[in-house]
């Protein structure tokens, strides 16, 4: 018999370690902290008497009356003047874009009484179309970073702007030579600001003196180079993914960082629907089990050496040869052959990427997108990216010039924090001090910045104005949302004060507006014809964020030019993978404890970085593949050249055999430099913790040190060795905890070539279950009719809010997490507290691992053996599902709820008050779905949560979405499906005085998703959305059995992909042979 | 008989007489009320010049008779005809507008009216009552909370217990004192606790009785408190600015909307800004002292100098109010669901304002109830029981049972008597669908 795919969520669960076993009957696992209470030495020597202890509580017990009596008195501040857009207890949206160096978004910033609190995806304006990812919504809450620099610094200590500028402006004046190390320029103001400041330097009578180099700590200068090579100029073409039906993707992590993800991802999501027209087909090799290798159709494991090679053998499969080795694996060369065979169906709508920054393997991708003929359309060479245009060469000399002490006599950092990126960036670092004037633009003393003489803090990105031309197509405005909270000034105004061409103007400057105003007005309004007056010109494009151009096109067409292949990446022993996570990225945000404490999408893990290495090879090596909360990982060195890092080593099923994988962004502040609590580890009860030397520990290790020198571009891949280390190292993941319980009717998933055939039986059958008929036979009948309640008044009548989740377009990339986070004031808990399984995110990401095990989903054979699946997990197959309250309309938690502080409304919603809340947890324990979250304790006060928590901290708090209450220590919480957003848009339907219609409502999840694959709304609107959505073949309830009723659907992932093992299987006879099985062991 | 019958006629033909130099007072006022107040002031400067004894002044200066009734009804010709005219209309270059309408008499039931009125300058701050108007504020209001008769109360109790320790102390030397004069032997070995004790003790029916009295009273005391937890009736808090709703909203009938604009629109009613205070408050100054004192703290916080045309000094500083109705952070409320969307009058729970002379405070539920056309509620006001209570009496609009052009409450209704009739006829068993019978009671309503 036939299926094929059993599901488990780590390698625990598949090999039933005792562990395991142990702690999945606890959800709650407190036996650890009793030891730990008690085995404190310090209560050894505290003692309290009874009588002690009875006087506390008699005086806690009185003082808690008196305290209780007396109210408060409140004060209410109305403004002076009020401005006329603000209406107090309403929010006020602006459009903005957000740009990092990095990530790139036009953005929507939700502001209350003039704070910012929330961002999301403008889906109205703007190429990325609403995409964003949970590095750009969880900014916001740096804005309120107490550690931001407050004040222009000189040598550390804060001085006015006047000082800092006399000093500056003799600096840069008396320099031979001035060079501005600046991440990739896109602002087109900011950029003619560098030019007024190079002038005033006399850097147009003699161009030596002054040097402006672009450095990305991630570079994509091999394929600017290539791209000069094919075409003759140094660009990026723009990607359209949603034109793509073949997808190969050779490393490159386009979903969740490479180039432009948010634009990417949505584009992406647009085909993944099975129902729609076409579904893309989706080829990923790559080494490390990516974001966006997890979504691939088909995924091959190869070494970053072998890059060039499966480049080669698909530029064979069309007949060209490129003289350049094309050995592969046996499993690799079958895909290959996948991939070739559907490149040659779709042509030129095919996309072929390789994250590579070695020159000669980006010629081979431009080489092969030519044969296709993608340039003609996927690929437009008219509309090039602007974004990451690091000239490596120029930094290399640079950097090595000021080591060997050669360098110029002033520089400026801008955007950057080199001292922390670079491979040498200690040496860097140390090097610095020999220069007379260095300045920063950093928010922060961060490494760089701490080894400048002075810092003139930028404003944070919602404080201050900013222009971007981050595609040729399209130029942006960024607006302040809120004015500047310290004594920062924009970087635009500082190099226009310095170069002589403004004068300070204090906190309500409008320097910089008045120069982009300006900018704009001499270069954007006279390009278009639409309007006809600059004021309304510029009202309308603040007002959207950005307008649209038509790119200047080049003055002959780009025709493609054969190069050679040389200088393609060798490799010896241990191939190092450099990759960046999807909540640290290359660690800017590092003191964000929202970023630190968002799982990988991958690995679940939080607060650290580690060693990726696939579990069969840590077998071998004798690595313990296995761990928990008081089990942790072994440590193992690896050693590229002279840098070496220890690390623990993390067994992650897909990750090629022979590479290892480690995160980027990690190790910041080594030195100790302030940049924010929340970026070191924390100690048990709070309280930073230090290394030997003294210093606050910082999470994780720098892995920058490893970056390479690909023959003058700056590679992420590596050649190193691994040696195990002594002693084991604790990691706090969301996902040993939290079983499935064996209930595979969770997943469900299926390939296009099934769906197609539209037999819903065979791949998302309903579940039945055995009943009794009048004649006394068994029958099967659905589980509709089995019910233990009756039914609850909310089908038909009045609101049924529901969702539904397409498993087929959620990548995983973890910005719905960060969104609910922000929207519902879901406190950060530490690392500590996550070993223990408390995290408090009401909305979770399980990442599911696949393999081809002969049984049928759903079913336990009995002589069933989780250890036999482990050959498959080499390289699984993976499936994202977001979990949330499934709003159970029959929900077990609200009947077990000794006060009723958890109940049903009307709606549909499972309501939770948490007033009523007397913390019994019997809710969360009879939850199916394991979605209710317990307050520990008081986290907006508590010691153990100083460093993490922002709520604990005047400034943090600002972030806080007033509409949603703060909770308290001893209740229960969980997702309420954004229950203030349905009171707002029913209120605004009601006032508008007509029913409610999409997008009225839509949850924090659902707005974040940039792939679209969480759609919310009235389920008892006939014409909503999900409604139609739910209603669909793909449509099923996980856990359908238990009979809870839930108010989500989960919609089955379908895979573009040919999967003979599951054709077999999932054919609708077999299928109802297979329920039955089902029930059987389930009930 | 007569006698009284005389006197009977006498005082009422004293009222007569009073109440008709009344009307014509009270006509003055309205009008000078309507018509002047927006420039002239009977004491003081203003926009025009101060209109007290403003005849004689006229007739001092020399002014045609009859002049001053041509002034008002159109100035232009009075300064044309009139030589002081003439140099009054020099007063100021703001000029004058013409009042063709206002007959002699009228005009003078304005002048006699203003005439009347006492020099607050001079009167001092005692008598703020007696301009006639309603009562201005008063300082008082703004202490009430902080002056306290606890203090007295303690001093006394500490008094009496001293004086009935000391007449103890006396009694029992007098008793020491009779024994030792009667030779009984002293019994100095008792102290007071067991001289209590025996007393008790002889007397033990009454402070049984007593005692128990007293231990019940102590119970239901505590037991009435504890509910009274969190009940603030009449919360009145101090404020800055002792503002009298019943001047703004009462006299002068300003629209609570006017002030409190973001009450149709946003969860908060909102307190008005110093600017839209401004609004009047740049030409009303205050007419008494006690007023003025208040209304200084407008400009101050405005950064408004009333000298001569007035100005802004740029210099403001926001008025910090003590809040009045005060939720709980747990509980999510908004005006406008109730004002635009239930259509609920803002007296339902803040009581009469054109009443409220003093600050605002939480209007206790009984007072709340007498106001005509509030929903008659039980509960103390501003508590949980109070606010559901309402849900279960107030009807929602009956959508498609009724005309109202209501397109949500329409669709409500729809679905309702479409898919679910049974419990559709349920909630109608009492003639409506209350708030509650639409979901009003659930906790996610107001708690998330």
């Amino acid at each position: 018999m036939g299926m094929t795919r059993k599901y488990w969520k780590g390698l625990e669960e598949l090999r039933e370690t005792p562990e395991f076993l142990n702690s999945k009957d606890q959800e709650f696992p407190t036996q650890m902290s009793v030891d730990e209470f008690l085995g404190d030495e310090n209560l050894k020597e505290t003692s309290t008497a009874r009588r002690d202890f009875l006087k506390f509580l008699g005086f806690s017990v009185a003082a808690a009356t008196v305290a209780a009596c007396e109210a408060p008195v409140t004060k209410a501040i109305p403004y002076v003047n009020k401005p006329e857009n603000v209406i107090p207890g309403m929010p006020t949206w602006y459009a903005s874009t957000y740009y990092d160096g990095v990530s790139y978004a036009s953005i929507l910033v939700k502001t209350r009484e003039g704070r910012p609190i929330y961002i999301k995806g403008n889906k109205d304006f703007g190429f990325t179309a609403g995409g964003t990812n949970a590095q750009i919504i969880a900014s916001v809450l740096g804005l309120y970073d107490a550690a931001r620099l407050q004040d222009p610094t000189i040598d550390g200590q804060a001085k006015t702007w006047s000082k800092l500028d006399e000093g500056v402006n003799a600096g840069l004046k008396s320099a031979k030579k001035v060079v501005l190390v600046s991440n990739t320029v896109i602002s087109p103001s900011l950029g003619m600001a560098i030019g007024e400041l190079a002038a005033s330097l006399g850097a147009v009578e003699n161009p030596a003196k002054f040097e402006h180099i672009q450095y990305d700590a991630v570079s994509y200068a091999g394929m600017r180079l290539a791209n000069k090579d094919s075409f003759g100029v140094e660009l990026i073409p723009d990607y359209d993914f949603s034109k793509a039906k073949t997808i190969v993707s050779v490393g490159a992590d386009f979903l969740n960082s490479w180039l432009l993800p948010t634009q990417f991802a949505t584009q992406y999501g647009t085909r993944r629907n099975p129902s729609g027209e076409w579904m893309s087909k989706h080829f990923q090799f790559e080494s490390m089990m990516s974001v966006t290798g997890s979504n691939a159709d088909y995924r091959g494991m190869i070494k970053p050496s072998e890059q060039a090679a499966v480049l080669s053998y698909l530029l064979k499969g069309f007949g060209v040869s490129t003289g350049v080795a094309s050995n592969l694996s046996k499993e690799v060369k079958a895909i290959a052959d996948e991939a070739i065979k559907s490149l040659k169906a779709s042509k030129a709508d095919s996309i072929v990427v390789s994250d590579s920054n070695n020159k000669g393997v980006q010629l081979l991708v431009n080489k092969l997108n030519n044969v296709l003929g993608a340039y003609s359309s996927t690929l437009n060479l008219n509309n090039p990216i602007n974004l990451f245009k690091s000239e490596d060469a120029k930094m290399n000399k640079f950097v090595a010039d000021v080591i060997a002490g050669k360098g110029p006599d002033a520089v400026v950092f801008l955007g950057v924090n080199p001292v922390y990126t670079l491979a040498n960036g200690k040496k860097f670092g140390e090097a610095l001090a020999k220069i007379k004037t260095t300045v920063s633009f950093a928010s922060h003393a961060d490494e760089t910045a701490s080894n400048c003489k002075y810092v003139a803090p930028d404003h944070h990105a919602l404080e201050g104005w900013n222009d971007y031309n981050a595609k040729a197509s399209e130029y942006a405005v960024a607006q302040p949302t809120i004015r500047p909270l310290f004594n920062t000034a924009s970087a635009l105004e500082s190099i226009l004060v310095w170069g002589g061409k403004a004068t300070r103007a204090g906190k309500d400057s409008k320097v910089a507006y008045d120069y982009i105003r300006k900018t704009w007005e001499t270069y954007g309004f006279p390009s278009q014809t639409k309007y006809a007056d600059f004021h309304t010109y510029w009202s309308m494009a603040v007002h959207n964020s950005c307008v649209e151009m038509t790119p200047m096109a080049p003055l002959a067409p780009l025709t493609f030019k054969d190069s050679a292949y040389t200088n393609l990446p060798k490799a010896s022993g241990l191939e190092v993978v450099l990759y960046q996570k999807a909540g640290i990225g290359i660690g800017m945000q590092a003191n964000n404890p929202w970023l630190q404490e968002l799982p990988d999408p991958m690995t679940k893990v939080t607060w650290d970085n580690y060693i990726t290495m696939n579990p069969s090879e840590m077998e071998t090596a004798g690595y313990a593949t296995t761990y928990d909360q008081e089990h942790g990982l072994n440590l193992a060195k690896v050693k590229v050249g002279s840098a070496e890092l220890t690390l623990p080593v993390y067994p992650l099923p897909g990750q090629a055999p022979g590479t290892v994988g480690i995160a980027l962004g990690y190790g910041r502040g080594a030195n100790g430099e302030n940049i924010g609590k929340a970026a070191f580890q924390t100690k048990e009860y709070g309280g930073t913790a230090t290394t030997e030397d003294g210093k606050p520990a910082p999470i994780g290790a720098n892995a920058f040190q490893f970056v390479q020198n690909d023959n003058g571009t700056l590679s992420l891949n590596a050649s190193g060795s691994i040696s195990k280390v002594d002693g084991t190292y604790p990691i706090a993941a969301t996902q040993i905890h939290h079983t499935v319980m064996g209930r595979y009717s969770i997943v469900r998933e299926t390939t296009l070539d099934i769906f197609k055939k539209g037999d819903k039986e065979a791949f998302n059958p309903a579940h039945t279950l055995q009943k009794m008929d009048a004649e006394g036979n068994h029958v099967e009948a659905p589980m509709s009719e089995f019910d233990l309640w009756d039914a609850h008044p909310v089908e038909n009548i009045g609101h049924r809010w529901g969702m539904t989740v397409d498993l087929s377009s959620c990548i995983g990339c973890g910005a719905c997490l960060i969104a609910c986070q922000s929207e519902n004031n879901v406190p950060v808990v530490g690392k500590d507290e996550i070993r223990r399984g408390r995290e408090m995110h009401w909305l979770r990401i399980d990442r599911y691992f696949a393999s081809d095990e002969e049984v049928v989903p759903g079913t336990k054979k009995d002589e069933f053996n989780y250890t036999k699946a482990e050959k498959a997990s080499i390289n699984p197959r993976v499936v994202h599902m977001p979990m949330m309250c499934h709003h159970c309309n029959h929900a077990p938690c609200e009947t077990v709820c000794p006060v009723a502080a958890t109940t049903h409304s009307n709606e549909g919603l499972n309501q939770m008050a948490y007033n009523r809340c007397i913390g019994t947890r019997y809710c969360a324990n009879n939850c199916p779905y394991k979605v209710r979250r317990f307050n520990w304790f008081n986290y907006p006060s508590y010691k153990k949560f100083t460093e993490v928590n922002p709520a604990q901290d005047d400034l943090g708090r600002m972030v806080l979405n007033p509409d949603v209450t703060v909770r308290t220590r001893g209740v229960m919480e969980k997702c309420s499906f954004c229950v203030q957003r349905i009171q707002a848009g029913k209120l605004d339907a009601k006032k508008e005085g007509r029913p409610v219609v999409d997008g009225d409502f839509v949850s924090a999840c659902a707005d974040a998703c940039p792939t679209n694959a969480i759609i919310v709304g009235d389920w008892n609107d006939l014409k909503s959305m999900v409604r139609s959505s739910s209603e669909d073949t793909r449509a099923y309830q996980a856990l359908e059995e238990v009979g809870v009723k839930p108010n989500v659907w989960y919609k089955v992932k379908v895979r573009n992909e040919k999967n003979d093992v599951l054709a077999d299987v999932q054919v609708s006879e077999e299928h109802h042979e297979a329920g039955k099985h089902a029930d059987k062991k389930n009930h | 008989m007569f006698r009284n019958f005389r006197n009977w006629c006498f005082s009422a033909l004293t009222i007569v007489l009073a109440s008709g130099s009344f009307t014509t007072y009270a006509q003055g006022d309205a009008l000078f009320k309507s018509k002047c107040a927006s420039c002239h002031q009977p004491h003081k400067n203003s926009t025009g010049p101060k209109l007290f004894q403003v005849r004689q002044k006229w007739t001092d200066g020399g002014a045609k008779e009859g002049s001053i009734y041509q002034w008002v009804n159109n100035w232009q010709t009075a300064a044309a005809s009139d030589p002081y005219a003439q140099t009054v209309s020099t007063w100021s270059p703001a000029a004058m507008s013409a009042f063709p309408d206002l007959k002699k008499e009228d005009i003078d039931a304005i002048l006699d009216w203003v005439d009347s009125q006492p020099d607050p300058a001079a009167a001092g701050a005692g008598d703020a009552g007696a301009t006639g108007d309603a009562a201005a504020p008063t300082d008082a209001a703004g202490t009430t909370e902080e002056t306290s008769n606890g203090w007295i109360w303690l001093i006394l109790g500490v008094i009496f217990v001293t004086i009935i320790l000391a007449v103890g102390g006396v009694r029992r030397q007098l008793k020491f004192a009779a024994a030792d004069e009667a030779g009984e032997p002293l019994n100095e070995g008792m102290t007071y606790a067991e001289e209590l004790k025996a007393w008790a003790w002889k007397y033990r029916l009454y402070v049984g009785l007593a005692s128990l009295v007293v231990v019940i009273s102590v119970v239901v005391t505590l037991f009435l408190g504890l509910y009274s937890i969190g009940v603030v009736e009449n919360y009145q808090p101090s404020q800055p600015i002792a503002f009298p709703h019943a001047i703004h909203t009462g006299t002068n009938g300003i629209d609570c909307k006017y002030c409190h604009s973001s009450v149709t629109k946003s969860k908060t009613a909102g307190i008005p800004s110093v600017n839209v205070c401004m609004n009047c408050h740049k030409q009303i100054n205050g007419r008494t002292p006690a007023q003025q004192e208040q209304i200084a703290k407008i400009y101050e916080a405005a950064g408004w100098n009333p000298e001569g045309a007035g100005s802004y000094t740029g210099k403001t500083k926001p008025i910090v109010w003590n809040k009045v109705h005060v939720l709980p952070d747990h509980v999510y409320f908004n005006h406008s669901q109730h004002v635009v969307v239930g259509g609920v009058d803002c007296k339902q729970c803040h009581g009469d304002m054109t009443k409220q002379v003093e600050t605002q405070k939480v209007w206790p539920v009984e007072e709340l109830n007498k106001i005509e056309g509030n929903i008659q509620l039980t509960k103390p006001t501003m508590t949980m029981g109070w606010c559901i209570e309402c849900h279960a009496e107030k009807e929602i609009s009956t959508g498609g049972i009724d005309t109202k052009n209501d397109g949500y409450y329409n669709e409500i209704h729809k679905r309702l008597l479409n898919n679910d009739k049974k419990l559709y006829e349920k909630y109608l068993e009492d003639g409506k669908v209350s708030v509650a019978e639409l979901g009003g009671w659930e906790c996610a309503k107001c708690h998330y």
